[in-house]
């Protein structure tokens, strides 16, 4: 799959992680520093540390859910490099559900 | 009043849980906080063997579905254990018809239902998902083991899913015998096992399936509801796709009951404690999916007689109302009551075996499920 990145060098400061206010209930209250080469492998970090994460944010296959969107400074990834994007050179992740119900 | 004195109306909807609080004479109600607000809760089940012990199943559009428990009487809520299906890696394939060599990836999509274990066994409890999964814990949901005879059965690949999907909602027990077990799917029918869920039996035998070119398969039947009768616990009571249906012999084979009341299409079906060989049924239109008519109906079946009595004038409650298949319920206590949630949000009550109703003056959001926690009082150790 491309990704718009290359591989993060592992000099790179860490990101800075702002999740969803209802996330919010399962992992960190405020915004967090995570190091991490790509979106799965940031996801891998938060779900170590806060176990509650998991399953919140991909199923139990690995697959991202269906509501949620991952922007990678302020760019939205969720529908094209998805959880393989690199985060090599970026600076925010926004981890937020989407606009969807009734 | 004590707190395990009051009888509580659970409800399940599409925008949270709701625990409805009345007295013994089913009069007065009073409506307590959502809680899991946004998320469908399909199911809010007591249990009856630890009183305070209430279980959710929540189906999070975003988070995911979650196993949330209260021991409280639903004043404050935890996440507890939800199973999964297996990782990917360790899953036996699914095939996909139109590509025979690539494994499906089937995530757990939501949770249909909690069925408390018999007293006997104080910590187990069984759990029906989407898709087509049952599970069972024997630590009181800290942790869940998969039934790999439904989870893995090789003719999954033929088992339909009904329009609400993949569903595993109906989960009945014998309290003469832990090791017999009934489950039901749509669309696939129900199952009987008498090795504690090691094996299954298919058990669908007169139940028509009007959507299928076999109209009497072994498999394959929409079954909708099923509940036991209280006195009999070889007689059960089935809404179909098919029809109106009663089984007197561990569903070994149905009879077809409703055809009297011309359409007896439905979802939902009831059978009180208090009122043997009785069982409550919630007619709809088979085609619109609400009251047909014009107005709610509830007929009640009396299985001594074989005759049908309808509960409710045309006058009672007009319009169209959807009933989803835990949308009724019915008590324990003498004369039975029996209660009707709408999938726009009404909740409607009868103290007296169906002789008044009433409408709960309080508008929910529209409801999935409704069950009763019983007035009772003390309950086994934890």
């Amino acid at each position: 799959m491309k990704t718009s990145r290359s591989h993060r060098s592992s000099a790179a400061s860490p990101l800075e992680v702002h999740l969803d206010s209802w996330l919010r209930e399962f992992g960190p209250r405020g915004n967090e520093k995570v190091e991490a080469d790509s979106v799965n492998q940031l996801l891998d970090v938060l779900e170590e540390r806060y176990p509650r994460l998991r399953f919140k944010i991909r199923d139990e296959t690995g697959a991202l859910r269906r509501y949620v969107r991952v922007f990678v400074d302020g760019e939205d990834v969720s529908a094209t490099t998805g959880l393989t994007t690199s985060l090599s050179g970026a600076q925010a992740i926004d981890i937020l559900h989407s606009i969807a119900g009734g | 009043m004590a707190q395990n004195d009051r009888l509580r109306i659970l409800i399940g909807t599409r925008k949270g849980t709701y625990i409805v609080e009345g007295d013994r004479k089913r009069r007065t109600w009073k409506v307590g906080p959502a809680a899991h607000e946004g998320s469908e809760v399909y199911h809010v089940v007591a249990d009856p063997r630890h009183p305070g012990d209430v279980y959710a199943a929540v189906n999070n559009a975003f988070w995911g579905p979650q196993v949330q428990r209260s021991r409280n009487w639903g004043k404050t809520w935890q996440e507890i254990a939800t199973p999964l299906t297996p990782r990917r890696k360790d899953r036996k394939p699914l095939f996909n018809d139109s590509d025979p060599t690539t494994p499906v990836p089937r995530p757990l999509n939501n949770l249909w239902h909690i069925e408390p274990g018999l007293p006997s066994e104080p910590k187990t409890l069984y759990l029906g998902a989407d898709p087509h999964l049952l599970f069972r814990t024997t630590d009181m949901g800290s942790s869940w083991e998969p039934i790999e005879s439904i989870n893995e059965n090789p003719s999954k690949k033929d088992w339909a899913p009904g329009a609400g999907g993949a569903c595993l909602h109906t989960i009945l027990l014998d309290a003469r015998n832990p090791q017999r077990l009934y489950i039901g799917l749509s669309a696939v029918g129900t199952f009987r096992s008498e090795d504690g869920g090691q094996t299954w039996k298919p058990t669908n035998k007169g139940v028509e399936a009007p959507f299928l070119p076999n109209k009497y398969p072994e498999t394959g039947q929409c079954v909708h509801d099923v509940v036991g009768d209280a006195a009999d616990p070889d007689t059960f009571y089935r809404q179909d796709h098919g029809g109106m249906y009663v089984s007197h012999d561990r569903m070994e084979k149905w009879i077809r009951i409703g055809k009297p009341l011309g359409d007896d299409f439905g979802f939902s079906v009831a059978s009180p404690a208090a009122s043997p060989g009785r069982a409550y049924f919630v007619r709809l239109d088979g085609m619109a999916r609400v009251t047909g008519e014009g107005h709610l109906q509830v007929h009640e079946w009396n299985d001594k007689t074989r005759k049908w009595r309808k509960l409710l004038s045309p006058t009672a409650f007009p319009g169209h109302f959807g009933v989803q298949r835990e949308g009724i319920a019915t008590d324990n206590l003498r004369p039975a009551g029996i209660y009707v949630g709408t999938t726009t949000g009404q909740l409607f009550v009868s103290p007296d075996a169906g002789k008044t109703w009433k409408l709960v003056p309080f508008q929910f959001p529209g409801i999935h499920s409704v069950s009763i926690a019983n007035p009772t009082r003390g309950g086994a150790k934890r």
